[in-house]
């Protein structure tokens, strides 16, 4: 009944939409996508719809588990949620998709630096991000085949409160027999595109070596620094 | 002010299309951005912080109710520009049965009814009528923006909003400083989340507003973006992948 009234016509994504109940929602710029390693990660609610599907529901049920284990220490949580990301995501490719051209102008000294230098920000992030998992939850809604490699599986990310869900939407790609997240788009911003602007543009301004030394300094703000500068 | 800006970007004439992110007046912006951080470290963060502090959840849903409540015409406006008369028909119902039930405006009672709620704004009414974005902008204490929707928030809130024309001037002010405080508390962890994520928290938050913006004007239909289908073939056909060889 609810959902007639929703958005009209328009394709099956329309229903999916997260209702946007909050003041002020349009400009929320949702940033859990800025978080991708965090995956906002949830329980069931829905039923899997294909593979993909069956993917996420997956991935979010084994990051929330690990998030939700508060008894457990912290290191040995944060070494979990890496586990989890290394077989559920393609760092290096996503890394990868966030140079684009870059990449192939890049030296073999720098790709290795900016690979390491890459997982070491997903670190970090993870890291920083272990303690706000505050029990929210996740409904896979519809997935949607873009081609024949990626399929994008949509869910609505549930708080706690009675505050409007989010809308958070994976691409998942079928890779050598398994599936694999290759981009995170909250509430249509998504993390890959906004990654690899900021990036190609630190790039185009300052070279491969003024991003390799803001990446290394951004890493260093939290941990010892690595010292990987040419 | 916002007039100056809009002279200024216009004078900037076209832009000079970079490879990725088209922003003619970044000097300019990231001075307004510096400035910005400022006012939100000496001003609007430390208001909205202790706003979520001393105003319990309930009541914070309620002022939140309340502007939207107030702000419902402005929707009701360009949902009718856009021709969508059925998501009009939606902002309509929600101001009356909110106005009325959810004391004025306090509740969301039409959400209960199903008449849930959206945005629009006239920034994404230029939009839907082929108005391209033009320069990005970075308004003094509003933020990001570009020309498009500069234009868009004089119109709204100077053409648009009766609450410019029935209410004094000072419950005016009251309202727009509340809307601000609101709007920051709320926004909130997701900056703070992409400021930490970030190397160049201003690349960062241009990238994201304008993704967020073309969502918004697409009203969660599907996204039918080329450039992002791009990204995801340019690498993958190419030996790219192979660690190995390389040219150099």
């Amino acid at each position: 009944m609810r959902s007639s009234m929703n958005r009209s016509s328009t394709p099956p994504r329309s229903r999916t939409e997260p209702r946007p109940a909050m003041a002020w929602r349009r400009r929320a710029l949702l940033l859990a996508a800025a978080g991708l390693p965090l995956v906002v990660i949830v329980p069931a609610t829905g039923k899997s719809q294909g593979e993909p599907a069956g993917f996420i529901r997956q991935v979010a049920d084994q990051a929330l588990r690990i998030l939700a284990a508060r008894d457990r220490s912290e290191e040995e949580r944060i070494a979990e949620l890496e586990r989890l990301l290394e077989r559920a995501t393609d760092l290096d490719l996503i890394a990868k998709l966030v140079l684009g051209s870059y990449w192939r102008k890049a030296t073999p000294a720098q790709r290795q630096r900016y690979l390491e230098l890459f997982r070491k920000m997903i670190r970090k992030q993870i890291a920083g991000n272990i303690s706000r998992y505050d029990g929210q939850r996740i409904e896979i809604v519809g997935s949607h085949e873009i081609d024949d490699r990626d399929t994008m599986v949509s869910t609505l990310v549930h708080g706690v409160g009675n505050e409007a869900p989010y809308r958070v939407d994976w691409r998942v790609r079928r890779y050598n027999g398994r599936y694999l997240i290759i981009d995170v788009v909250a509430e249509g911003v998504s993390l890959l595109i906004t990654k690899r602007k900021e990036f190609r543009d630190i790039v185009s301004s300052s070279g491969i070596e003024g991003l390799l030394a803001a990446m290394a300094k951004k890493v260093e703000g939290q941990e010892a620094a690595p010292q990987a500068r040419s | 002010m916002a007039t100056a800006l809009l002279l200024a970007s216009i004078l900037a004439g076209p832009s000079t299309a970079g490879e990725d992110e088209d922003d003619p007046l970044e000097p300019f912006n990231r001075a307004v951005f510096a400035f910005n951080r400022v006012v939100d470290g000496l001003v609007l963060g430390p208001a909205a912080e202790l706003y979520g502090l001393v105003v319990p959840s309930p009541a914070r849903t309620a002022i939140s109710n309340l502007l939207d409540t107030l702000g419902a015409p402005i929707v009701f406006i360009n949902d009718i520009l856009q021709g969508e008369r059925e998501r009009a028909g939606i902002t309509l119902s929600r101001f009356l049965i909110n106005g009325s039930l959810g004391f004025f405006g306090l509740f969301d009672m039409a959400s209960e009814f199903g008449y849930v709620k959206h945005d629009e704004d006239f920034g994404q009414t230029l939009a839907v009528h082929g108005v391209g974005e033009g320069p990005y902008l970075v308004l003094p204490i509003l933020g990001p923006s570009n020309s498009r929707d500069a234009i868009g928030t004089l119109v709204d809130s100077f053409l648009f909003d009766p609450v410019r024309y029935l209410a004094s001037e000072r419950l005016q002010t009251v309202r727009t400083a509340t809307r601000a405080v609101v709007t920051r508390h709320q926004l909130g962890p997701s900056l703070d989340e992409l400021e930490r994520s970030s190397i160049d928290y201003y690349a960062a938050l241009r990238a994201v507003y304008r993704q967020k913006r073309e969502a918004e004007i697409r009203n969660g239909r599907p996204p039918t973006d080329a450039a992002y289908e791009e990204i995801f073939d340019e690498i993958f056909d190419e030996p790219l992948l192979d660690p190995s060889p390389l040219e150099d």
